[in-house]
């Protein structure tokens, strides 16, 4: 079953094509890859299918209808979920109510019975390392990052955009991210994930898709993309 | 354990907060003991409803990241919804003053210029604030600011037009005795104006606090694109907050109708007032612009009482400049825009 398709996809930033045309299809269950070298256009990629910087033309279908164009809230009840490559959080809350915000609202009311529990087990899903009741402004980048990750977790998606998630953990950090990268896979959520880190992508990826200057080079398996020579150029310049 | 308590009320005592709230109301009572206690009645009534219309700019400004200089107006609307209702109700009270009509006729008065406030920051969000931030959303503090002036002009001109530059005032809202508390004597309409202050204040502290859409609106102040995410229906915040920060300056502008009646421009002294009391307190919280509102509103009667009716501007401003320089952020203030909690 498709998840995500593309077509065409293309976004200009006034004379800066930061996406262009990018055609893709992600299938239930995979880990796809979303690589490139820095200033490619994967963030702008990913931001313009999930509405937060709609697209100049082409068109976005998830789960079978078009959705290009739709708000973030909306994409968000249709259970498409983000974590930011630099997180988004919400300074003065505690780690237990961020969650609950995205327990509260992404999900049909009623479905959830209890949100504090809800977002409690998402915060142990993701392994959050710090007490619940800790402010969002007093953690560090790794800590928000798994804190946005319990957030987009939260509101059940089915499909899961991660922005450079690992960018920036130790060794052992790396390890306990790809247990929970796995897990999350577990649960039938689709991955679309944003990564520098080969190690991580080979571990986890089933699929890939690079793009370098806005422009899609290679979308494929991950052994195959990951050898393939244009993308061994991209990355060596 | 008491030894505790007793060094963490001490190191709250040193911060800015602690020391400033401290100060406030140790001035406060010595002012009243020299002067009379008319002096700390005062300076509550007054605290009570500019908390009321500082909080609705903070709301406002936290929210939608809009510097509101119209929210005096939302003032003046209220003021004038509830003489419009009040008179005919004041007529009846006359004929009929056994009715309970006398007793929670001015609640009607108040609740209309809430309903009346709400639905005109409804409409100026659909005409005036919607249409610029679906257009373009660049420069949106300025353009937004200068917008707000613009409808602060257009709304005292309307007045004017249709309901003429006269004072439109109310001889009262509660008849009867004054209550006295401590051999003071304090009219009905002020210890209720305070009592409804204090209650609306704190229906909506809880508001915000502990019920889904105020944490929906907190999530959109702290960072709208999270909230954006999380599923939150930004549009229905915005308007909300905006009918909101209206409503509670029209209830303001209602319940002071004994005091301040109706008239074009009653609207600017509140606003300045709220203004300084937001940039006193800074950004920080709804019980920050509280505690800012009472201090302002000390700052005024002293003001008012040892320099001179004249100055009820100049030297309120004058100390808000110089806290301003040591402590640019607000005496409550965090870094974070408009984070409105706890
Ligand atoms: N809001 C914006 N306005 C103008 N230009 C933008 C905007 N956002 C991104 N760009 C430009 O679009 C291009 C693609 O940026 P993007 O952030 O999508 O790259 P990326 O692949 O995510 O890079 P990185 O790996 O460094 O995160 C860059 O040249 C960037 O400067
Ligand atoms: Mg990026």
């Amino acid at each position: 079953m498709i998840v995500l398709e593309t077509s065409n996809l293309t976004k200009k930033f006034g004379g800066l094509t930061a996406v262009n045309d990018v055609s893709m299809t992600l299938n239930q269950g995979d880990v796809m890859g979303l690589i490139g070298p820095n200033g490619a256009g994967k963030t702008t990629f990913i931001n313009a299918i999930s509405g937060l910087n709609p697209p100049t033309s082409g068109s976005v279908k998830m789960f079978g209808d078009d959705t290009t164009r739709l708000t973030p809230e909306k994409m968000c009840r249709l259970g498409l979920s983000r974590t930011f490559q630099i997180p988004s959080p919400f300074p003065k809350m505690t780690a237990i109510e961020t969650v609950m915000t995205a327990t509260i609202f992404g999900n049909e009311s009623g479905k959830v019975k209890d949100p504090v529990d809800h977002s409690r087990e998402m915060l142990d899903f993701v392994e959050f390392p710090m007490a619940e009741t800790v402010v969002a402004e007093q953690l560090n980048t790794v800590q928000l990052k798994r804190l946005d990750l319990a957030r987009a977790l939260a509101s059940n998606p089915r499909l899961l955009f991660m922005d450079e998630l690992a960018s920036g953990l130790s060794e052992g950090e790396l390890n306990d991210i790809m247990r929970i990268i796995n897990k999350i896979s577990k649960k039938g959520i689709s991955i679309l994930m944003i990564e520098h880190i080969m190690q991580l992508i080979m571990a986890v990826c089933n699929r890939l898709l690079c793009i370098q200057f806005g422009t899609k080079i290679a979308e494929g398996l991950t052994q195959e993309v990951a050898n393939d020579p244009k993308v061994t150029k991209a990355y060596l310049g | 354990m008491s030894n505790n308590i007793v060094s963490k009320f001490l190191n709250w005592m040193k911060s800015a907060a602690g020391f400033s709230i401290t100060a406030t109301i140790v001035i406060a009572v010595l002012a009243s003991i020299a002067s009379g206690p008319y002096l700390l009645v005062n300076t509550i009534v007054t605290g009570g409803m500019l908390a009321l219309v500082a909080t609705g700019l903070t709301l406002m400004l936290g929210v939608l990241n809009i510097a509101m200089f119209a929210h005096g107006e939302f003032f003046m609307i209220g003021s004038l919804t509830a003489y419009y209702v009040f008179t005919p109700i004041s007529n009846y009270i006359g004929e009929n003053p056994e009715s309970f009509i006398a007793v929670i006729g001015p609640l009607i008065a108040m609740a209309g210029a809430a309903i009346v406030g709400a639905i005109s920051g409804i409409v100026a969000e659909k005409l005036v604030f919607g249409p610029l931030r679906k257009r373009s959303t660049d420069n949106w503090v300025m353009n937004s600011f200068l917008l707000t002036v613009g409808l602060s002009m257009l709304l005292i001109n309307l007045h004017q037009l249709i309901f003429g530059a006269d004072f439109k005032g109310i001889v009262g809202y509660w008849t009867g005795m004054p209550v006295s508390i401590a051999d003071v004597f304090i009219s009905r309409d002020r210890a209720m104006a305070f009592v409804i202050a204090v209650i609306v204040v704190s229906l909506f502290w809880f508001f915000m606090t502990y019920t889904r859409t105020g944490m929906a609106i907190r999530a959109v102040s702290q960072d709208i694109t999270g909230a954006q995410i999380v599923g939150i229906d930004i549009e229905k915040i915005v308007l909300l907050t905006i009918s909101l920060a209206c409503a509670l300056s029209a209830v303001a502008g209602g319940s002071l109708l004994f005091m301040y009646p109706s008239y074009p421009t009653v609207g600017l002294e509140p606003l300045y007032l709220a203004w300084f009391v937001v940039i006193l307190s800074g950004l920080g919280n709804i019980l920050g612009a509280v505690a800012g509102a009472f201090m302002v509103a000390l700052l005024k009667v002293i003001t008012v009482e040892y320099i001179g009716a004249g100055w009820d501007f100049v030297v309120p401003s004058a100390l808000i400049m110089l806290i301003l320089i040591f402590k640019p952020s607000g005496i409550f203030g965090s870094d974070v825009r408009g984070a409105l909690d706890k």
